[in-house]
C-alpha cells in the first residue's frame, strides 16, 4: 500500500535528506525505521504525508502517486495516517477524552462515531477512567497513550510514530511497543522510528536501516 | 452537535478565550461605527430636508424674451411629458413682479423705478410628482429651446444642496477611514487568535483538517465582533437620536428651516448599513489575517 520509487530529498538544494529509496511496505505490515541520527527517517514519514515534497522519484499510498495530488487532497491523504510524536502533541487545556473527540471533529466524525470510537480507542490504550483527567494529571508514558489513542480514532490504515519511546524509560516503552503490536494486529499498518535497540532486536519485525539517506539495510525479520 | 455546530462553538471559544482583546476590539468598532451612524443620520436629514424642499417648491425655469405665445404653449407640453413632472404653473412678467413685490415687502423701494418687464422673464414653476426625478426633470427642461435658466425655486435649496455635497463627500470620507480602521483591528485581533491556537492548527493539520475546517472559526470569530458592534452601535445611536428628536425641530413644521426627520424613517438604513459593514469589516479582516499568518 506504500511504495517510494527512486525518491529522493534535498533541502534547500544541498542537504541530500534521501537518496534513490525504493521500498515496498504492504498492508498490515509493522516495520521499523531504524538509523543514526540525520539519516532521513523523519524526511521518510515527512513524504508520505506531503509535509515535505520530495525532489525526485514517485511516492504510491494506495497506488495512488501523492507527489502529484494537489494541495486540496493533502487533508485527505493525512487522514489515512495516525501521527504519533516524541513529544506527545497533546492540548494542554483539554482533557483526555478532549484531546481524542478534537481528532474525530476534524475528519467530521458524526457524533455516534465519537461515541463510539472515544471508548474503542481508549480501551486499547488502557487508559479507560482517564478521560477527565489532563495530560499534566498522567505520567509521561500516560501521555504517548492518550496520542496513540488520539491517533486510532480516526480509524487510519496506517500509523505512524517517530521515536514514540524517546522520552520514557524502557519498561514504560516496552508497553508502548505491546500497544502497537496489538494496534497492528487488529489490520493497520504500523511503522516506527525508533533508537531503542533492544526492543527492535526482541519484536522480531521487519527492519529498515538508513544511513545518510540510504537504505542500507532491509529485514523481514531483523534486528537493529 | 454536527461539524458546523462545532465550527460555530470554536469560534465563539475563541472569543471568550480572549475576552478582553474581544471587548477593546469592539469597543473600537462601536466607536467607530457609532461616528459613521452620526453622518449617515446627517446625510440622511440633509437629503430628505433637500428632497422635501424641492418637493414643495419645485423648480424654475425660465423663458427667454424672445419666445412667442405658440412657442411658450410648445414649452408647457415638452415639460408636461417629462416623467416626474405633476404640475407647472406659468408665471408671466406681470406676476414675476407682483411676486417680487410680495418677497420685498417692507423695502418696496428696491423696486421702485425699475422697469419690470426688463428684469422680471416669464417663467414655468415646475413641480414634481416624485422626488426621485427632481434631477432628470431639471436636465430635461434644461434641454427645451426657449429655456435659458433652470434653478430650483429657492435659494436655500441652493444652500443646502451644496452642504448635502459637503456631507456626502464627508460620509465617503468617514466611511472609507472608518472602515481601514476597522478591519485593521479586526485583522489584528484574529492575527493573536491564530497565534494563540498555533498548537491547536499545527495538530489539526496533521490529523488531515480542511483548510475551511480550519479557517471557518476565525472567520465567523471575525464576524461575529463585527455584526455584535454593529448591534450595539444601532441601540447607542437609536437611543441618541430618538432622545435628541424630542428636542429638534421636525421636518415639515416650517418649511425652509432645517428639520429633523423621524427616527421611523431612518433606523433600517443605518440597520442595514451597520449590518453590512459589521459583516464585511468581520470577515475581511479575518480573512487578512488569516491569509497571511495560516498560509491556507
Ligand atoms: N527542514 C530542513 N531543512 C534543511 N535540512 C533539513 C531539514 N530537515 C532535515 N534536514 C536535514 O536532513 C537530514 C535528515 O534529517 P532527518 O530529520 O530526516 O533525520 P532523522 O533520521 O530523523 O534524525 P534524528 O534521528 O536525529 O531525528 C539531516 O541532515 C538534517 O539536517
Ligand atoms: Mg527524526
Amino acid at each position: 500500500m506504500i511504495e517510494f520509487v527512486n525518491v529522493s530529498k534535498k533541502y534547500n538544494h544541498e542537504v541530500t535528506a534521501l537518496e534513490n529509496i525504493n521500498l515496498k511496505i504492504e498492508k498490515g505490515e509493522f516495520v521499523f525505521l531504524v538509523g543514526p541520527s540525520g539519516s532521513g527517517k523523519t524526511t521518510f514519514l515527512k513524504l508520505m504525508i506531503k509535509e515535505e515534497e520530495a525532489t525526485s522519484g514517485k511516492i504510491l499510498i494506495d497506488s495512488k502517486d501523492i507527489t502529484k495530488i494537489k494541495k486540496k487532497e493533502i487533508p485527505f491523504l493525512r487522514r489515512k495516517f495516525g501521527f504519533v510524536f516524541q513529544d506527545f502533541r497533546l492540548l494542554y487545556d483539554r482533557t483526555v477524552a478532549e484531546n481524542i473527540i478534537f481528532a474525530l471533529r476534524v475528519v467530521e466524525a458524526s457524533e455516534r462515531e465519537i461515541k463510539n470510537q472515544l471508548q474503542t480507542s481508549l480501551e486499547m490504550v488502557g487508559l479507560k477512567g482517564k478521560e477527565n483527567f489532563y495530560p499534566n494529571q498522567l505520567s509521561g508514558g500516560e501521555q504517548q497513550r492518550v496520542a496513540l489513542a488520539r491517533a486510532i480514532a480516526t480509524k487510519p490504515p496506517i500509523i505512524i510514530a517517530d521515536e514514540p519511546t524517546g522520552n520514557l524509560d524502557p519498561v514504560t516503552a516496552e508497553g508502548i511497543f505491546k500497544t502497537l503490536e496489538e494496534i497492528n494486529s487488529r489490520g493497520t499498518t504500523v511503522i516506527v522510528v525508533t533508537h531503542a535497540k533492544d526492543v527492535v532486536d526482541k519484536m522480531n519485525k521487519r527492519v529498515i536501516a538508513l544511513k545518510e539517506g540510504k537504505i542500507i539495510k532491509d529485514d523481514m525479520q531483523g534486528g537493529y | 452537535m454536527g461539524t458546523k455546530m462545532y465550527l460555530v462553538k470554536e469560534g465563539y471559544d475563541n472569543l471568550r478565550k480572549h475576552s478582553s482583546k474581544t471587548f477593546s476590539t469592539m469597543l473600537i468598532i462601536c466607536a467607530t461605527m457609532t461616528i459613521l451612524g452620526v453622518f449617515i443620520i446627517l446625510f440622511q436629514n440633509v437629503n430628505v430636508n433637500v428632497a422635501t424642499m424641492r418637493q414643495e417648491q419645485g423648480l424654475q425655469a425660465f423663458i427667454e424674451d424672445s419666445a412667442t405665445d405658440d412657442e411658450i404653449d410648445y414649452m408647457r407640453d415638452e415639460i408636461n411629458n417629462i416623467p416626474g413632472v405633476k404640475e407647472i404653473t406659468y408665471l408671466d412678467k406681470e406676476s414675476a413682479f407682483e411676486d417680487a413685490k410680495e418677497q420685498f415687502k417692507d423695502q418696496e423701494y428696491f423696486l421702485e423705478g425699475l422697469d419690470k418687464l426688463q428684469i422680471f422673464p416669464a417663467s414655468f414653476v415646475v413641480k414634481f410628482s416624485d422626488i426621485e426625478k427632481s434631477e432628470s426633470v431639471r436636465e430635461a427642461v434644461e434641454k427645451i429651446d426657449g429655456i435659458y435658466k433652470v434653478k430650483y425655486n429657492s435659494t436655500t435649496i441652493d444652500a443646502v444642496s451644496s452642504i448635502s455635497k459637503v456631507v456626502n463627500i464627508f460620509l465617503l470620507v468617514v466611511g472609507a477611514v472608518m472602515l481601514v480602521i476597522s478591519v485593521f483591528i479586526i485583522s489584528n485581533t484574529i492575527k493573536l487568535a491564530v497565534y494563540s491556537n498555533k498548537r491547536e492548527i499545527l495538530i489539526m493539520r496533521y490529523i488531515g483538517a480542511t483548510n475551511r475546517f480550519i479557517k471557518t472559526p476565525f472567520i465567523l470569530e471575525g464576524a461575529i465582533m463585527g455584526v455584535l458592534s454593529a448591534a450595539i452601535s444601532f441601540m447607542l445611536i437609536s437611543i441618541g437620536y430618538v432622545v435628541a428628536y424630542s428636542k429638534l425641530p421636525q421636518v415639515g413644521s416650517s418649511l425652509g428651516v432645517f428639520g429633523f426627520v423621524p427616527y421611523t424613517s431612518l433606523w433600517y438604513i443605518i440597520l442595514i448599513a451597520y449590518i453590512v459593514l459589521g459583516l464585511f469589516i468581520g470577515v475581511f479582516g479575518s480573512s487578512v489575517s488569516i491569509r497571511k499568518y495560516l498560509k491556507v
